[in-house]
Order: structure tokens, then sequence, then C-alpha cells
């Protein structure tokens, strides 16, 4: 029992970093742009199928697909901004969200139509076996999720605070026209991020698709909703929050599916939610971070 | 047929998803609703041989019920945060439709929601001898009705606070503007309208599914309403019947159809963000027309 427990919170944290990851991009662009991009996880799919395009058509060396991975998803990213957010950056924030739902059809349709299989095996990033802890295992993928995780938000958290870019940065998000004042090049910058934010997130999906081994066109979907509550459930705006947020969210995933199954999983992670959202704790309304 | 009838039933959802825009809030939830609706008029007629205007009754006031549940703890969120807990809200509710398995057996077949499943034989249309043709009328008949409520509220006090709701909500109140209240009747109200789609949507269907209520059609119904056009009533229905209607009843874009809407839409918002029929632009046409 004991033993289930443990397992299960391992598996959760083994999930809830690619949760984590996910939101750590989703809190990026939000916490500068104050937009939301539905488009983020579509995005991602659009990088990872370039990649599973690229290792049955050529060559299948992970690093490889990795490079493919982040440079479709920064190229998906780009159209994204483009499109989507550049031109409202001072307009209406739905019309922004929903110009970036609009792409996310686009980028459903063009994938399937590519590649119409409902599912696509994706090269593994090693062949180990699960490490044993005793009687628990533990899966070295989730390691390396975990571990680039934690480094992200470390490297953003650096940025942010110890680099001239992040100075820029944050002149932007707290007082935009002051920063344009001051010389700063703002849709440079707003761009800047999302192209960071699409990057991390060709790098999560990478991460999650080589350790799933599949690729499926849910990817898209799971991607922008599991972000999206980790991004809240984190409270909004804040890096380190995401990653919380995601592991929280991963473990809170795995527990309530060992128990409940699979469908009180959903239910329970959305409950939380909305509980969260109604409730409104200090966390969940202050953000920055 | 199939496609005029389907927009008439589109339709429903775009509306409250409109409504509640004009109140200043966005959802990602109306699908929910929708479901409710769809739900409990299935339940209705199929198992309990409810005639389908009493059954559509219930299933308004099933919605309505379900959004002010909804409402009443999100009453003071606003933006992302309150389109965040109504796409809880009604994904919790799909989750409850795979999870509901009712059935009786009605001459001698098990007959009700049955979890993923899906719920068939919901033939109220079919049994009582309604013609396609009378059921398209009928539909489009309600909406009909719906599109004259909506022009004698927006011409009315009553559309003025809507508007002064979703434009500035501090000065609302300080004109004494129950504020909470007031957007409690708004949400209430587009959980009615939604669930009265929903109704239609079971019985022209004859089968549903919890997968027919997912986020995909809660989406489409906020941009269905800002392509179209957020100065009229008529703006949603206009974008209704741009997606259904034109892309879908002609098959030149066959395969091809998300891309060319997704792009016609996301450049479309560029130029004209409030959509094509936005204030400004009644405001010409009313000026035109008097």
């Amino acid at each position: 029992m004991i033993l289930d427990l443990i397992q299960n919170s391992f598996d959760g944290l083994a999930m809830g970093a690619s949760y984590a990851l996910l939101a750590v991009g989703f809190t990026l662009v939000f916490g500068v742009l104050r937009r939301v991009n539905l488009s983020y996880g579509p995005a991602i799919m659009f990088g990872c199928y370039a990649a599973t395009w690229v290792s049955f058509s050529f060559h299948s060396n992970i690093f490889l697909l990795l490079g493919i991975a982040v440079l479709g998803s920064v190229l998906a990213g780009t159209y994204v901004e483009r499109l989507c957010f550049a031109p409202h950056h001072k307009g209406s924030a739905i019309a922004a969200m929903v110009a970036s739902f609009a792409l996310w059809m686009q980028f459903e349709e063009v994938v399937t139509l590519v590649m119409p299989k409902h599912l696509y095996d994706f090269p593994p990033m090693f062949d180990a076996e699960p490490l044993a802890i005793g009687p628990l295992s533990l899966r070295a993928e989730a390691l390396v999720m975990l571990a680039c995780a934690l480094a992200i938000c470390f490297a953003l958290h650096r940025m942010l605070y110890r680099s001239r870019f992040g100075l820029a940065l944050r002149a932007v998000t707290d007082a935009p026209v002051a920063a344009q004042l001051a010389g700063i090049n703002v849709p440079r910058v707003l761009l800047l991020v999302f192209l960071l934010a699409s990057a991390i997130g060709g790098l999560a999906g990478w991460l999650i698709v080589s350790t799933h081994t599949q690729v499926t066109p849910m990817l898209g979907m799971w991607s922008t909703l599991k972000g999206l509550l980790a991004m809240m459930i984190g409270g909004l705006g804040s890096l380190p929050g995401a990653v919380i947020g995601g592991l929280a969210l991963g473990v809170l995933e795995a527990h309530s599916q060992w128990f409940l199954g699979p469908q009180a999983r959903d239910l329970i992670a959305y409950l939380l939610l909305f509980v969260l959202l109604a409730w409104r704790p200090r966390w969940m309304t202050t953000s920055h971070g | 047929m199939g496609v005029l009838t389907n927009i008439g039933l589109i339709s429903f959802v775009a509306l409250s998803a409109y409504l509640l825009i004009l109140a200043g809030e966005m959802s990602f939830g109306q699908q929910g609703f929708f479901g409710v609706g769809a739900y409990t008029a299935g339940v209705a007629t199929a198992m309990y041989g409810v005639p389908l205007p009493i059954a559509a009754l219930m299933a308004m006031g099933a919605g309505a019920a379900a959004a002010f549940l909804v409402g009443l703890p999100t009453l003071r969120l606003r933006g992302l945060y309150f389109a965040m807990a109504t796409l809880a809200a009604a994904e919790m509710l799909r989750i409850v439709f795979e999870l509901i398995h009712f059935q009786r057996e009605i001459d001698g077949e098990p007959v009700g929601p049955d979890g993923t499943q899906g719920f068939r034989g919901i033939r109220w249309v079919f049994e009582n001898g309604v013609e396609r043709e009378g059921y398209l009328a009928m539909v489009w008949g309600l909406l009909f009705v719906v599109v004259i409520l909506f022009l004698i509220v927006e011409r009315s006090k009553l559309g003025a606070t809507l508007r002064m709701l979703g434009e500035d909500p501090e000065l609302a109140r300080m004109l004494g503007i129950h504020v909470e209240r007031f957007k409690l009747g708004v949400v209430a109200t587009a959980g009615a309208l939604a669930a009265l789609g929903g109704a239609l949507y079971a019985h022209h269907n004859t089968y549903i599914e919890p997968r027919n209520f997912d986020i995909m059609l809660g989406v489409h119904s906020l941009a269905y309403a800002l392509i179209g056009g957020l100065g009229t009533v008529f703006g949603p229905l206009l974008g209704v019947l741009i997606d259904i209607g034109a892309l879908e009843g002609s098959r030149v874009f066959h395969g091809y159809r998300m891309i060319v809407f997704g792009g016609l839409v996301a450049v479309l918002l560029i130029f004209r963000p409030r959509g094509l029929l936005d204030e400004r632009v009644v405001h010409w046409l009313k000026r035109r027309l008097a």
C-alpha cells in the first residue's frame, strides 16, 4: 500500500515534469503578453510531426529529431506570433486568442493531411530498463524530463533577473510605454519571448513523445490543456509556480487514476482547477516571479 | 437540408456565447450546457415519453440551473479566469456524461445514456411523424423567436445595461446596478439558450455521445460570434453561416476546410478585431437604413 503510494508519486512526478515544461512555456508568453496562446500545443505538435516525418524518411538520430522538433515549433510559433499576436499587441485579448484558435485548426489539418495515420511510432530517447530502487521502478526518461524542467526554470529565472534581455523583458511587462520611450524595441522583445517559449515547447514536445514513443493528433489539444491547467494551478505568470503546478497536477492525476480510474482522474483535475479559481488563494492572484 | 438544420442548431450556442461577450465575459464552456440540454431532453422524450416541446422547456430549465450553479462561485472572476472556470465546468459535465449509465427497458430494448457508448434512439421526431422539412422549420422558427427577443432587448434599457456591464462594470455598479445579480441572470439565460440548442440537436441526430460536447464546440461558438461581429445579434449567425454554410456546403475546399477557414479568421481578426458586423458597421447601416 505504502509502496503503491510511493510508486504512484514517482509516476506522477514523471508525468508532472512534462506538464511543468509545457506550463513554463505558457507562463512565459502569458506573463509578458497577458495573452493566451491556444496554438501553443498545436505548434508543438507541428514540430513533433516534422520530427516524426524526418525519422521515417531519413534518419532517426535522437539529437537530429530534437533539433527538428525545436525548429518546427519555433517556425510554427513565429507564424502564430506574426498572425495572431503582433497585430493585436495593443488591441483585444479575445481577438488574439480566437485567432490563435483558428491557427490551431490549421495545424491540425496540415498535420493530418501529410500524415493521416492515427498513430505514429517515435524513436525512444534511449533503450534503458527502468531503474529499480528496491521494489520501486523509475523510468530514466522521467529523470531527464524532471532535470530539464528544473534546469529551464532556473535558466529562465537567471535570464530574467541577470541579463540585459531579462531587464528589457521586465520593463516591457511592467510598463510597455516607458520601455518604448527608453528605446527598447518592444515588438522585437515580444517576438523573441514568443520564440523562446516555442523553443521550450519544442523541447518539451520531443521529451514527451520520445518518452511515450508515439505521436497522435491529440498531442496539440493535450499540450494546450495540460499546460493551461498546470499554469493556472501554479498561479498565473510565475515560473516556479508553473513547475510546482505541473508536478502537483501530475502527482494528483497519478493517485486519482490509481484509486478511481481514468475518468475520475480528469474529473478531479478539473474540479481542482474550478475550486481553486472560485476560492482564489493568494498565490493564484499574485503573479510574476 | 442537413446543413441548414445544423446552421440553425449551432447558432443557438453561438448566440449564447455572444450574449456573454456582450456582458463582458468570455466563456469556454457553453458546450457543457448544450450537452445538459441534449441529455435532459433526450432522457425526457426517449425514456419517459414526454413530448418534445415540454422536454425542450425542461432542457432549458436544466441548462439555466447548471449555468446558475457554475456562475454562482465564479461571478467575481474576469477574463481568462472566468474562461478557464467555465472550461473546467464544461469538461466536468462532459466526464459526468461519460460516467452516466442510466437505462430503461423500452419494448425489450435498453434505452438511455450509456456512458462513452453514447445515447441512441432519441426518435421522438421520427415517431411523431415530423418530416425533416417540418423539423427544419421548427428549428429556424425558434431561432427566429430568439433573434427577435435579442433585437427587442438590445433596443431596450436592458440591452444598454448589458453592454455597459461589458464595457465598464465599475461604472455600472456606481449607477446602482446589482452587477453580480445581473451577471448571474445573463449566465443562466445563456445556459438556457445553449441547452435549447442541445435539446434540438439531440432530436435532430437521434444519437448523442459525450464527445459531441468537448471544448471544440465551445471555442467554435466563441469564434463564430467574433468573426460574424459583436455589433448585432446577426453577427454570430453570420459567423456560423460562413463556416458551416459556405465552406461545408461547397465541396471546393474538401479536405482543406480548416486550413482555409483558420487562415481567413486570423487575417479577418487583424482588420476587424470585433468581427465583420461590429458596432461601427451596425451603426452605419442603421443610419443608412433609417
